[in-house]
């Protein structure tokens, strides 16, 4: 017995050295958003702020650069990508798993072959596409391209083939439409995974670089994740810790929020994101 | 006199698809195909395309700041794979066992996934400044208080991977928690009984029934490796830099499209990135069958 409890409490140490070597840079990045400037890179590290600063390198920040602006792109984006993901997503996964119509094989191959196309891969063909649609540098050209994405075909098709077809029967005999009976009877069933569905592609919307990069140079529409270079390497201008910290923190918050109230659902989200993407 | 036949029900099917497959016939498919043709052309965006066939490719292959790109690449993917799948293992078996503050310090490990790639890289480039806390924390017992962490050409493709590792083995954790989790408990429990060491179960009943996990974490990791591009953007304060150490294709494909406006090149190099990663799917599709 005194073996096993020796070995929990090893156990329980090398965790514990893990966890604080893993989260010692975020916790970094949260207290130095509350540093005074000059607090920041001191040696040995403050681990906690000496001056608490509250909310000046906030302040800081959107001044610097229109940081709310930043947050509201951003939030428009992963809202608009997730809306249209999970209610396109669902009406096609239930469409695929429900109905027997001519050329679904190909169909739904066809949109599972999209789920290996790498964006890079995209990236130079779709930037001439969007130019050529006079999309560049506007909402449509930053919002449009990535807002489908079709691993919420792939996986709403699986939990709708598994709703109870005496469901969807009983739906029938009331005489509902069958658009009505999408609405009525399936979207409801498909919650619980659409929530997870909801959550993945909100943080992979919310964290996309690349393309806001190529497609949009005002900075009036740019989103946070592009935003945020300007403090870390501002032009001609030294870097700007305090606030570059600070933008990251707004930047993590949305993120870390649904981490801490949906755990369940992001925890399923990202496995099932991962096992079939 | 005609009745109006209500559609027949299995066309709904069609119409309920139907947005999702011109959606990504518009924006998935075709620019692939155009990508491909566009690989075959030389192009500017202010002239028309000129047809070159497939020298694009042959001068790639020539090309000094390809082969440097391509080279990084493949020592970045070897870096961000093989200790990625050893140590996300390695951290979901802690995890997976039984001790006191095990879920307070397993979602300690797990923030690191939280941040955005481009917030991880410019917290670390904070932390990474040549007189910043890594220096401190890697140098000051030594006396040394000043470390290149990003502009030595040695030193900065190592704290690439060192970043992207920081960030991808909770990531990866959960995935092989997820694995574990789907390993009956009774099966253990006999292995206990018939009196196996906690290694030799694990080595005879989870390793065998971890192995399409395994596989994945191998395929997803080379992968996401194959096209790693924001950290070399923004960590490094020169991006690709120092003398192009940190160069990586999906660098690349940027620079020669939109800051050379070699569309057709960089087409090519997109091109050859694809056919890279369709080889890493492949095989992980023929371990999957071998396995099964």
């Amino acid at each position: 017995m005194r073996a096993r409890a020796r070995g929990r409490l090893l156990l329980f140490l090398v965790a514990f050295a893990a966890a604080v070597v893993f989260a010692f840079p975020i916790w970094v990045m949260v207290t130095s958003a509350f540093k005074a400037e000059p607090e920041i890179q001191a040696i040995p590290i403050h681990w906690l702020p000496h001056d608490f600063q509250w909310l000046a390198r906030f302040r800081e920040a959107a001044e610097f650069a229109p940081l709310w602006r930043y947050f509201f792109n951003s939030t428009l984006l992963s809202l608009v990508h997730v809306a249209i993901t999970v209610f396109f997503g669902a009406l096609a996964g239930f469409g695929f798993a429900k109905y027997r119509f001519p050329g679904r094989g190909f169909l739904f191959f066809f949109v599972i072959c999209t789920l290996m196309i790498p964006f890079q891969i995209l990236v130079v063909p779709l930037f001439i596409e969007v130019k050529a649609f006079g999309w560049e540098n506007s909402y449509p050209g930053l919002i449009i391209p990535g807002m489908m994405n079709a691993f919420g075909v792939f996986m709403m098709r699986q939990y709708a083939a598994d709703l109870p077809d005496e469901l969807l029967e009983a739906g029938r005999v009331d005489g509902a439409g069958e658009f009505h009976m999408f609405l009525r009877i399936v979207l409801p069933l498909l919650l619980p995974a659409l929530t997870s569905l909801a959550i993945i592609v909100f943080i992979w919307s919310w964290g996309t670089f690349l393309w806001p990069l190529v497609i949009v140079q005002d900075r009036e529409l740019n989103v946070l994740a592009v935003g945020l270079t300007n403090y870390s390497q501002p032009y001609q201008h030294a870097p700007m810790w305090g606030a570059a910290m600070a933008a990251s923190t707004v930047a993590t918050i949305p993120i870390a929020g649904l981490f801490v109230f949906f755990q369940r659902y992001f925890i399923k989200g990202l496995t099932a994101a991962a096992v079939k993407g | 006199m005609r009745r109006r036949r209500p559609l027949n029900r299995r066309w709904w099917g069609l119409v309920f698809v139907s947005p999702v497959v011109a959606y990504f016939a518009v924006f998935s498919i075709f620019p692939v195909m155009f990508g491909f043709a566009l690989s075959l052309t030389d192009y500017d965006l202010l002239d028309p395309p000129n047809w070159v066939g497939l020298d694009n490719f042959y001068a790639l292959f020539a090309d000094r700041l390809f082969l440097t790109a391509f080279a990084n690449t493949l020592v970045f993917v070897a870096g961000a794979t093989v200790p990625v799948w050893l140590a996300s293992l390695l951290a979901a078996l802690l995890f997976d066992q039984a001790f006191r503050g095990r879920t307070v310090l397993k979602t300690l490990f797990f923030l690191p996934v939280l941040p955005p790639v481009v917030v991880v890289a410019v917290v670390w480039r904070m932390l990474l400044h040549p007189n910043g806390v890594m220096t401190w924390l890697a140098g000051a017992w030594r006396g040394v208080t000043e470390i290149d962490w990003l502009t030595n050409t040695v030193l900065a493709p190592l704290s690439m991977i060192a970043v992207h590792d920081w960030a991808a083995i909770p990531f990866f954790m959960l995935i092989w928690l997820a694995g574990l989790a789907g390993i009956p408990p009774e099966l253990r429990e006999a292995a206990h009984i018939d009196g196996a060491t906690p290694l030799s179960t694990f080595w005879h009943i989870d390793l065998p029934l971890l192995r399409s996990t395994a596989v994945l974490v191998a395929a997803l990791s080379t992968i996401n490796a194959f096209q790693t591009f924001t950290l070399q953007y923004v960590l490094s304060p020169d991006p690709g830099g120092p003398a192009n150490s940190t160069l990586v294709l999906g660098l690349l494909v940027l620079k020669y499209g939109f800051q050379y406006f070699r569309m057709g090149d960089a087409a090519a190099i997109s091109v050859v990135m694809f056919a890279l990663i369709l080889a890493v799917t492949a095989a992980q599709l023929w371990f999957n069958r071998r396995a099964s």
